[in-house]
């Protein structure tokens, strides 16, 4: 009885034991390396694989409202448009041997900044319109004017 | 049958009647519902839009009442409406396939730099967006409880639904609210922002507009949003394609039927759609008040940015811009327009500026339909 008490003992600190630390709510592998951590951001590599990686922070997410993945050439972007204390997870695929995985806190600065953006978009919808539109008169102007 | 069973009869009876389950927070919701229908019937506010809303928040707010849920797996009365038109985004674009019969793009095509307006005055989009996020909401709730400040109801809908469908009730009828207040809110930003040299300044006489010109444009429009925005081409396709139906003069039967019954149709089911979305349960809390607050922040932030763009512009245009035209740079069609106008000619009976004015509101559909099509592609 005793022995098996151990094993299920050890057995619940499994994850605890691979997973042990965690940035902002989201497990980080033990074999992780740190290359960068502050307050914003946490950028770390680790062996296991892009899919394994992936698999994994899907299964961490899978309750998560409002995640988006997207995939892109070079990473795999996870991101949060909802109440989640960080903004995205970016897990690279092209690395031999490795992954590296870079975690950005939810900021600011991409919030104004992606707005920002957006509002200058609208301009540039319309700015082309206005060209496409002055551009579209004039022809059609000067065809009616040659057909008189 | 002895006297227990007949009281225990009554008490059945009682139980599957709405007075024994009555709260009171749906004489709340009724007298939210008869404003509404006050507003419409009395002060002639958007009356299409006010009147059926209305009965739609009166009438599902009585318990009991099988018309938002699901009766034996079914769907039920107005929640057919709903499935079908409002969360499949199908009532917005008919809507729109019908305002694009009604309008004349002649005045922004006579003067496209009017464009720019429209633009500008998508500045309250994006800072509500940043209140709104500051006050809890999410990034998605956040991008739609902006768009409200566009003035653009059919495009606050589909951008809700698209992203927050939860908040489709309160945003929608916010934006109607507010689009019906036009006259009341915009002229004291107006008055604010310009001097009285500026509202007498009277604008050139607007070139005439060929057929081939307005043939011409609803096709190139379709190309660049289809380019640029294309997440929003289902609103704006249809906009378009009505249109062309109008300036090709070639289908009077289909504009007819596109201007009026079909539109008509589409906005009695969409008023009462939205109304019924506004269940007491759902409305009595403080998000819906909350938006209906920075609604209508929105809505000033979004005036003074059109006005603010006409101002800048003036600084490098050699023939200036009246800047009472910038507030019609929300959508609010034709009715922004309508109050540049009136102050124009408070300040200079001579001065018509409803021509000139009718450019940058028709820039600010494109430009509103623009801002959700960016909030689309944020999210998608």
């Amino acid at each position: 009885m005793k022995e098996i008490k151990v094993i299920v003992f050890l057995f619940l600190l499994i994850p605890a034991i691979s997973w042990s630390s965690d940035f902002l709510g989201l497990p980080i592998p033990t074999d992780s390396k740190i290359i960068l951590k502050n307050k914003g951001r946490l950028e770390f590599e680790t062996d296991m694989n892009h899919d394994q990686c992936l698999r994994y922070y899907k299964d961490v997410l899978k309750d998560a409202k409002d995640i988006k993945i997207r995939e892109w050439k070079s990473v795999t972007y996870i991101e949060d448009d909802g109440k989640l204390p960080w903004h995205s997870i970016t897990i690279s695929k092209n690395i031999p041997h490795k992954t590296l995985i870079v975690i950005v806190k939810d900021n600011w600065t991409w919030i104004m900044g992606t707005l920002l953006l957006r509002y200058i978009g609208v301009f540039v919808v319309l700015i082309v319109l206005y060209i496409s539109m002055s551009i579209a008169g004039s022809i059609a102007s000067k065809l009616l004017k040659d057909k008189e | 049958m002895n006297l227990n069973e007949i009281v225990d009869m009554l008490w059945g009876i009682l139980h599957s009647t709405g007075i024994y389950h009555f709260q009171f927070k749906f004489l709340i919701m009724w007298a939210i519902g008869f404003l509404f229908i006050y507003l419409a019937i009395v002060k002639k506010f958007e009356p299409l839009l006010l009147l059926p809303i209305g009965f739609g928040i009166f009438i599902v707010n009585f318990p009991l009442v099988p018309l938002m849920g699901f009766s034996h797996g079914h769907r039920e009365l107005i929640q057919i409406f709903y499935h079908y038109g409002l969360e499949w985004e199908v009532l917005p674009c008919i809507i729109f396939l019908g305002l694009g019969v009604l309008t004349d793009f002649g005045p922004l095509i006579a003067n496209p730099k009017t464009l720019l307006i429209g633009a500008g005055a998508q500045l309250g989009v994006f800072i509500t967006f940043t209140g709104t996020v500051l006050a809890g909401f999410t990034l998605k709730e956040a991008a739609s409880v902006g768009i409200i400040g566009g003035a653009d109801g059919p495009t606050t809908i589909y951008l809700t639904q698209h992203l927050a469908p939860q908040l489709l009730g309160p945003n929608a009828l916010a934006a109607y609210s507010y689009m019906a207040m036009v006259p009341l809110i915009q002229p004291p930003i107006m008055k604010l922002l310009t001097t009285e040299e500026e509202r007498k300044i009277k604008m050139k006489q607007l070139r005439a507009v060929s057929k081939r010109e307005k043939i011409l444009f609803p096709l190139v429009a379709s190309i660049i949003i289809a380019l640029l925005v294309p997440s929003v081409i289902p609103l704006m396709g249809m906009f378009m394609l009505g249109n062309l139906m109008k300036e090709s003069g070639v289908v009077g039967r289909l504009s007819d039927t596109a201007q009026g019954a079909l539109m008509n149709i589409a906005t009695i089911f969409l008023g009462v759609s939205v109304g019924a979305t506004m269940y007491a349960d759902n409305f009595l809390s403080w998000k819906p008040l909350f938006i209906f607050t920075l609604g209508l922040l929105d809505f000033a932030v979004c005036t003074a940015g059109g006005i603010l763009t006409v101002k800048i512009m003036n600084l490098f245009l050699k023939e200036k811009i009246n800047p009472l035209i910038g507030s019609a740079g929300v959508s609010a069609v034709p009715m922004a327009a309508r109050v540049s106008q009136f102050m124009g000619q408070k300040y200079d009976k001579t001065n018509y500026l409803l021509m000139h004015a009718m450019g940058p509101n028709l820039a600010g559909v494109i430009g509103s339909a623009a801002a959700a099509g960016m909030f689309i592609a944020m999210f998608d």
